[in-house]
């Protein structure tokens, strides 16, 4: 670490020379360094928490699709027409969602 | 089974002060007193952190850096520059969760982000300001976020209700994640330390190992929770800011 050792000399010429060692650092790895802390960095690291993400997606998607249908029948009296229907649309608001959600894992990943 | 023992009585939400005005119920609860606790530990850790405002941070403004770099690094990355504006908003509701969260694994601590209430509220403010924000940025253009472009005309009205759909689930969704995960994780410690009581000093260590073990992924989600949480606060503001990018 030939890089690492601080010079001795006036305060502010230290300050300079730092300066300068970031700059190098910097320019030597922009992208690691950004990528070791960046946003991303987290979410990485648990596939636990994606898959419950994914879980909660496509239930609750298939939950709101089933609620809007059955309000519907309620309103227009036609019992299991819309319910159905609209059961069906929100399982394919799920599955949208959780390929949404993939898609962006693989642009972090 | 004893009365301390039950793994749900620690969400039980008890009145401290009981104020009713006209008739509605406003007593400060053991969850309002948590989530004022978390308001004041994070106001103090970042002014307290930053009062010396030294050139090479020591160990408090360290910290207090971080969290203001990961914040705001998250909205540039996920809502562009234009997102920045919203940075206050978007790093007020990190802290805050974050904040619950730690504060709700300190053995006797309440956390009020187990409530779906809670949660429910922070993603309805979410939900209703990107829905704000988008009409107000874009007009009535803001309504193509429901018909992407390049669907064929006979499938768009199939395609306007999924999407539409799809855009209702986001609150529940947002919400229900962060309550779910704090409540079982809680629940969980629970059980498994009322197994270390009632196993006693023999058999008792192996759920011991357990339960720090568990604690260790407990501190892992109660940070994973907020920034997830965050992160889709700001990937929903970009599609209200940036409309074409789905």
């Amino acid at each position: 670490m030939s890089e690492g050792e601080p010079p001795k000399g006036e305060p502010a010429k230290r300050l300079d020379d730092l300066d300068e060692r970031l700059r190098r650092l910097r320019e030597r790895a922009p992208d690691e360094a950004v990528k070791k802390v960046g946003p991303g960095a987290l979410a990485r690291q648990s596939a636990y928490g994606f898959a419950f993400r994914i879980g909660v997606e496509l239930v609750v998607a298939l939950a709101i699709g089933g609620g809007i249908g059955w309000l519907l029948d309620r309103w227009l009296g036609t019992m299991p027409l819309f319910l159905l229907v609209f059961f069906f649309l929100g399982a394919a608001a799920g599955l949208l969602n959780v390929f949404r959600a993939a898609k962006e894992m693989n642009r972090d990943g | 089974m004893a009365e301390g023992a039950n793994p749900l009585e620690q969400f039980a939400i008890h009145r401290i002060v009981t104020i009713h005005i006209g008739g509605i119920d406003a007593s400060i609860t053991n969850s309002a007193v948590a989530m004022v606790v978390a308001i004041v530990l994070v106001t103090l850790f970042l002014t307290l952190g930053m009062r010396r405002h030294a050139l090479v941070p020591g160990r408090w403004q360290s910290l207090a850096e971080m969290s203001y770099e990961f914040v705001a690094n998250m909205v540039r990355e996920n809502s562009g520059h234009d997102g920045m504006r919203y940075f206050p908003f978007i790093f007020t509701l990190f802290m805050f969760i974050l904040f619950c969260n730690l504060l709700g694994l300190i053995p006797y601590n309440f956390t009020p982000t187990s409530h779906i209430i809670v949660t429910f509220v922070m993603a309805m403010v979410v939900f209703i300001g990107v829905t704000v924000i988008g009409f107000a940025r874009n007009g009535v253009g803001f309504l193509r976020l429901f018909a992407p472009s390049g669907v064929p005309v006979f499938l768009l009205p199939l395609i306007v209700v999924i999407e539409f759909i799809s855009y209702l689930t986001r609150p529940i969704s947002l919400s229900i994640r962060l309550f779910a995960n704090m409540m079982a994780g809680h629940t969980m410690l629970k059980v498994f330390a009322g197994f270390v009581v009632s196993l006693g000093i023999l058999a008792g260590w192996a759920p011991l190992a357990f339960v720090v073990a568990l604690f260790g992924l407990e501190l892992l989600i109660a940070f994973l929770q907020a920034y997830v949480f965050a992160i889709l606060a700001c990937i929903y503001l970009n599609d209200a800011l940036n409309l074409h990018a789905h």
